[in-house]
């Protein structure tokens, strides 16, 4: 029964829900041919590029920050990177290790933003969050609390939630006190537990992920002095080449960024005909460098390194939360034993042009600018890596449509749509406002 | 712009993009009212941007949460008009939960089933006049700043 109604398949996904922004999926399959198979985007372009030309590099960190409201911290990173490189600016050891504690708490803001609210209804077969309460009401508190930890491990990093102030080329404008610290070091210690209890709630529903694989390539940052995993210092690696690294300034050679009918956003190729950007990517690249935690977490789902089904990105998210916890309280640890040092920043415009990259919770991410001797922008270019996602989700489209399309209409549709969720991709970035009808 | 750690019994936030020209709106407005501080001590004033799904964390366990946001209501640009989440459906029926585009309305459901939601919840929206890439108001809502920030502070008063 269930193979004659796949034989004729019109799935139009118009828009994709839980993900941010606007997707489609367009399917249609008549007598069991696929004749229509598409993973598109819509969204307006935002022209955030042409919207920092003319502006000065003191104020390129604000302007980027508003670029999205779940990568915040990590645009901006990458913004002061690029002007930090660009005008010759050293960034002290100090003000480095909290940049790093600042953008790790983003990665736990955002990866427990997707694991709780997104993608756990599909794991528990619930339509969204808010009925999920019902259904599993201590997985979704325990979500909420490890969120809010992030929340506030940026709020007192970053100086707001969302949208960071503190970070400026150079530098930082201040830093938290040593007992602030020690309090979120707390925080992160009781998030190790939560966090084993999500994976636990996770576990027993892991067989509701679909075993699919085909074979990608793996783009992420690697960092090998010292040897790290990273999300903020190192160049480019990619599983199809043997460990080499790519200086970030070649970005350009990496991303290959083109354009197709489908989508309106830019898609991305390298050695292959498509690459994957996000958690797993940087889990295949780097894996051995994880903390204890994050790999006892990765044993615990059979993740191990080479893994191709795209599924598994959020189990890669959750080893992620593990390791950016972990390594925190240590670097709490080696922070506070040096002494918190006051340290003031300046600096001075030249011209010049410069490279920025850093990991956002889905992805590699690339800024990059050019200034006047007078420290105004004249040029910029930006690569975030939904972007650099898209082709990828395509090509697994084509290889997972076929295998599964002896299955039931409503089974083939969620599976294309959790297979998008699993990308965590972020869209439409930075536009959220109300559409209302009164209804009294 | 106040620290969310100590938590005072009123939150007023403003949300959108100041990126794109009146989607600021709310930003716009919550940094005013936050230079007179001294004038409200029992209220945060949070420039939450396109904060979506923080939302919840930002009103969770208030008495009152104020949100300033610009809104499509279908009325002149310009027009402010208070409402309650009751008062209200969301035309975003199909996201269920997107996050630059989180469903403020879906946000507040959640934080009431989480048992966390002030009692009190006032919307301040704001029909824009345009959208499009650019760091300035319209005409339509800058002429009017003064007018929306007296028909705020009525409400914390």
């Amino acid at each position: 029964m269930s193979q004659q109604i796949s034989k004729n398949l019109d799935i139009n996904v118009h828009h994709i829900t839980r993900v941010e922004g606007h997707g489609n999926i367009a399917v249609n399959v008549t007598n069991g041919k696929i004749e229509k198979l598409q993973w598109q985007v819509p969204e307006a372009p935002r022209f955030f590029e042409a919207m920092v030309r003319g502006h000065n590099y003191q104020d390129i960190q604000l302007i980027a920050s508003r670029i999205c409201g779940i990568c915040s911290i990590t645009h901006s990173f990458a913004a002061t990177k690029a002007i930090e490189s660009a005008m010759g600016l050293e960034v002290s050891q100090q003000a480095d290790k909290i940049r790093v504690l600042m953008h790790y708490s983003e990665q736990l803001q955002s990866h427990s933003l997707h694991i709780g609210y997104l993608a756990a209804p599909d794991f528990f077969g619930a339509p969204s969050v808010v009925p999920l309460v019902a259904k599993a009401a201590d997985v979704v508190k325990t979500i909420v609390k490890i969120h809010r930890t992030a929340d506030e491990w940026s709020d007192l990093i970053a100086g707001r939630t969302t949208h960071p102030v503190t970070i400026i080329p150079g530098g930082l404008t201040r830093i938290p006190t040593e007992k602030q610290f020690c309090q979120l070091q707390q925080n992160l210690k009781d998030t190790i537990q939560d966090l084993k209890k999500i994976a636990e709630a996770v576990l027993s529903v892991a067989d509701n992920l679909p075993k699919f694989e085909r074979p990608t390539e793996y783009v992420s940052l690697k960092q090998t002095d010292p040897p790290t995993y990273t999300f903020y210092h190192g160049g480019i690696t990619s599983t199809d080449i043997n460990g080499k690294i790519l200086p970030i300034e070649k970005w350009h050679e990496v991303a290959n960024e083109y354009i197709v009918e489908q989508s309106t956003a830019k898609w991305a190729k390298w050695n292959r005909d498509a690459y994957a950007v996000g958690a797993l990517a940087r889990f295949n690249n780097n894996a051995e460098l994880l903390s204890h935690s994050a790999k006892e977490a990765a044993k615990t789902f059979g993740l191990q390194k080479g893994c191709c089904n795209p599924f598994m990105n959020t189990v890669a998210q959750l080893v992620e939360c593990f390791h950016v916890v972990e390594t925190s309280i240590a670097m709490i640890d080696e922070l506070l034993t040096k002494g918190l040092k006051d340290e003031k920043v300046t600096s001075s415009p030249k011209a010049g042009k410069g490279t920025g990259c850093v990991e956002a919770p889905r992805g590699i991410l690339f800024h990059e600018y050019e200034f006047d001797k007078n420290g105004n922008c004249v040029a910029a270019d930006m690569c975030i890596p939904t972007n650099q996602n898209h082709a990828n989700i395509q090509k697994d489209f084509e290889k997972l449509l076929p295998e599964i399309l002896d299955e039931e209409e409503n089974q083939i549709r969620l599976k294309l749509e959790m297979l998008v969720r699993a990308y965590d991709p972020c869209i439409s970035c930075s536009t959220h406002f109300l559409d209302v009808q009164f209804i009294r | 712009m106040t620290n969310q750690t100590q938590k005072k019994d009123t939150v007023v936030i403003g949300l959108g993009n100041p990126l794109l020209s009146d989607e600021g709106i709310g930003v716009c407005l919550a940094e005013q009212l936050s230079q007179r501080q001294s004038e409200f001590p029992l209220v945060d004033f949070v420039d939450a941007g396109s904060a979506g799904l923080n939302l919840l964390h930002l009103i969770a366990n208030r008495k009152k949460a104020v949100i300033i946001d610009c809104a499509k209501m279908g009325t002149q640009p310009g027009t402010i008009r208070r409402f309650t989440p009751d008062d209200v459906q969301s035309v975003k029926k199909l996201n269920q939960y997107s996050l630059h585009e989180a469903d403020i309305l879906q946000v507040v459901k959640l934080s009431q089933q989480l048992g966390e939601c002030p009692r009190e919840i006032a919307f301040f929206g704001i029909e824009p006049e345009s959208l499009q890439p650019g760091r300035e108001l319209s005409e339509s809502l800058s002429a009017k700043i003064n007018a929306f920030i007296e028909i705020i502070e009525k409400e914390l008063r």
